[in-house]
């Protein structure tokens, strides 16, 4: 080894020095392997396209989400991945289940991360919209079950291999054209194998307000895998009521970046649920922003009044969200116990294409042709069009720490 | 996916053969060779330079004040990394510190790009150059050749599970010892050939018949302070950067591993344990001879050889 080391210790040759790296290029060049059809969405994440494949023998449809660099005046500069894109690579390279996005390919080019998803034509938000617009006319019954039976399957499967999605709401949750539910972005999913270095600590806030567990707006710091059937029982709600069933005003958060406490969107959960009591949730006491509760009024459970006034009248159905608005998460229904409800064994089978024995036509999602050009970097002020934005809804601040 | 190792991206793509490594290893080498780099850099053998390596990420991880997991995931990151990638073509210190800041993040320890930039100029100065882009760079680079596959199953998990219903009665001690076993464990190409249980296995094979011969000895007053700090880290996904068996064994002359003489009874309880548990004691005796070979190589070995050549390196190609 010395020697070796010895013989070498001449200047290297100047063919060699002269040949620094080149920097990095991507084997693989997005425009290469897919036409873009046109632009679909934006978020605080980037922008979402329409694409098929250029290869032959790749049929179907893809959306492909582009993930925005920072960017330093026009210069677009490399700047380190957030940790939700590390987060959604990561998992969705890892898991495979019919019931949650596929993710086809990573394209890592020109300082952009191009992720492709199989392409699906329509989401709840948009489902529940096409119900309450111009007029309200009630989600089928069949479709309701399909979609909630496939939901939770999904959801089942994540928390059996030890993923919490932590951002389920109407947006995140696609269905195909052939009615196959997808649980999509898992932007703020992680793995809970041990209860990790206090969940709290990562991301001080997760979940979209209106679907956030009573256990999360007092401040749990160990919270489970039990947030998101809470958020699984709000979607369920609304897609019987055909709009949020907690639709609470954030707090925004203050100039020292501590957590509010969201007491408006408490006061629309006890309307409904009624006050949390230490007999029905004994370790209520126990939470951080406990003391917050003692200024609410005392109000009784009226879901059962709300389930029959949104039109509601499959008791089961009733028992099931129930057990999924449970205040307190030892006692709400996990994924597993939500399939095996009698509201999914009880009466006719569920099927596994949710629009089976519909007629209703949903319409397409909107794509536009005329921003097509995906290597451009995201124009401000484009966003959804003709639908409910998803940035409308009070959005939770995602603490970039990777950045 | 994610939390189960049988259907796991680990075990579709990411564990290999021995022959297959030495494949890929070799075909690295003669594509250098080819292009005239082996000869104008030359480098220690990677035995040698896994070593170095290896302590280069255990400094720039104990400065950041990270725990073991993501410090055994950066060394994961590297060591895949460079079964695709020669090493003549990096800067293996941008590499291996864009390695711990890609770890940090998939293990829910973030930590800014700017410090992990910071410290790694601390230890390996010029080196490392001062612009974050350089790093955020090297960052695709690596995602692009992990295939995005960045979720990895560590063997600490397994040690730590088999203490409870198992009822696998280890001691402090044992578990100190096993625990050390697996830091040094990802000096080695193990984390590359076998499921993660069977490396953990054999750590606590080792730990329980050939325990190391320095914890009887230098050792003794900090063991009892690291096996408690352990235990109470567990849960928090394993404790701070720990020194090894093999720094242990900073006492001259003295191998890692010393057989032990463990009572009789004990020794019949573990076999039955180990009966019991399934595992092929054919893999665990491969494991332990890698290990005892690394503690032979760890014996002669010191780092000057290293820096010096990749520092050659690196001036000469301009890399940094």
């Amino acid at each position: 080894m010395e020697d070796q080391i010895a013989k070498a210790s001449y200047t290297p040759s100047a063919a060699v020095s002269a040949m620094p790296l080149p920097p990095y290029t991507s084997k693989v060049k997005v425009l290469d392997k897919y036409h873009i059809i046109g632009f679909i969405s934006s978020g605080t994440y980037g922008r979402v396209y329409k694409a098929r494949s250029r290869h032959p023998g790749t049929t179907g449809e893809f959306a492909i989400k582009k993930f925005k660099p920072d960017k330093e005046g026009e210069v677009i500069n490399y700047t380190g991945i957030s940790q939700s894109a590390c987060r959604e690579m990561a998992l969705n390279s890892e898991l495979a289940h019919e019931n949650v996005i596929h993710l086809h390919e990573i394209i890592l080019e020109d300082k952009c991360i191009y992720m492709v998803f199989e392409y699906a034509e329509h989401d709840l938000l948009q489902i529940v919209h096409h119900h309450s617009h111009p007029e309200r006319r009630l989600i089928p019954e069949s479709t309701i079950r399909s979609i909630l039976w496939q939901l939770l399957n999904g959801v089942s499967y994540l928390h059996q291999n030890w993923v919490m999605h932590r951002d389920l709401k109407p947006a995140n949750i696609m269905v195909t054209a052939s009615g196959e539910v997808k649980i999509g972005d898992l932007g703020l999913a992680r793995v809970f194998w041990k209860p990790l270095a206090a969940l709290f600590n990562g991301d001080k806030v997760v979940v979209t307000i209106w679907y956030r567990a009573p256990e999360l707006l007092l401040g749990s710091r160990h919270y489970t895998a039990a947030i998101d059937l809470w958020a699984v029982g709000c979607i369920f709600a609304e897609l019987l009521a055909l709009r949020p069933i907690f639709k609470g005003e954030e707090a925004k958060m203050d100039s020292k970046k501590t957590v509010p406490f969201q007491r408006n969107q408490m006061q629309k959960i006890i309307e409904i649920l009624g006050t949390p009591t230490k007999e029905r949730w004994p370790s209520i006491t126990q939470l951080p922003e406990y003391p917050q509760m003692t200024p609410f009024k005392p109000y009784i459970c009226s879901l059962e009044t709300w389930y029959q006034q949104v039109g509601a009248t499959n008791k089961l159905g009733y028992e099931l969200l129930s057990g999924l608005l449970e205040f307190d998460p030892v006692k709400r229904l996990t994924a597993q116990q939500a399939l095996e409800h009698r509201y999914f064994t009880e009466g006719p089978k569920i099927s596994l294409n949710a629009f089976e024995g519909s007629f209703i036509e949903y319409p397409h999602r909107r794509v536009s042709s005329d921003d097509n050009d995906i290597r451009t970097s995201s124009l401000p002020g484009t966003k959804r069009s003709g639908l409910p934005d998803d940035s409308l809804q009070p959005r939770t601040k995602r603490v970039k720490a990777g950045e | 996916m994610a939390a189960n190792f049988w259907t796991s991206t680990q075990r579709a793509h990411w564990q290999l053969t021995r022959e297959k490594i030495a494949d890929m290893r070799r075909g690295l080498d003669e594509e250098d060779t080819n292009k005239g780099l082996g000869l104008a850099f030359p480098l220690p053998d990677h035995k040698q330079l896994q070593l170095y390596f290896h302590h280069c990420l255990q400094r720039l991880a104990r400065r950041l004040q990270l725990r073991q997991q993501p410090l055994a995931t950066a060394e994961t990151y590297l060591k895949r990394f460079y079964l695709k990638v020669s090493i003549r073509d990096t800067n293996p210190y941008l590499m291996l510190s864009t390695c711990v800041y890609l770890a940090c993040k998939m293990e829910e320890c973030p930590q800014h790009i700017r410090s992990v930039v910071n410290e790694a100029r601390a230890l390996f100065q010029e080196f490392i150059p001062q612009d974050i882009a350089k790093l955020a760079e090297c960052e695709f680079h690596l995602i692009s050749e992990l295939n995005s596959y960045l979720i990895v199953h560590h063997p600490y998990r397994t040690l730590m599970e088999v203490q409870g219903p198992f009822a696998l009665k280890l001691s402090p001690d044992e578990i100190m010892a096993a625990w050390s076993f697996l830091n040094d464990s990802y000096i080695t190409d193990l984390i590359l050939l076998y499921p993660p249980h069977t490396i953990a296995f054999t750590a606590i094979f080792l730990a329980v018949f050939v325990r190391p011969a320095i914890h009887t000895q230098a050792n003794l007053n900090a063991s009892g302070s690291t096996a408690l700090g352990m235990s109470t880290a567990a849960g928090a996904g394993g404790s701070i950067v720990q020194p090894s068996v093999g720094q242990n064994a900073a006492v001259p002359a003295t191998s890692g591993i010393n057989p032990q003489n463990p009572s009789s009874a004990r020794l019949s309880q573990m076999s039955e344990w180990f009966a019991e548990s399934g595992v092929e004691m054919e893999a665990i005796i491969e494991c332990t001879q890698e290990m005892i070979s690394l503690y032979d190589a760890w014996e002669t070995w010191t780092d000057k050889v290293c820096r010096e050549s990749v520092a050659r390196l690196i001036r000469g190609r301009q890399l940094s």
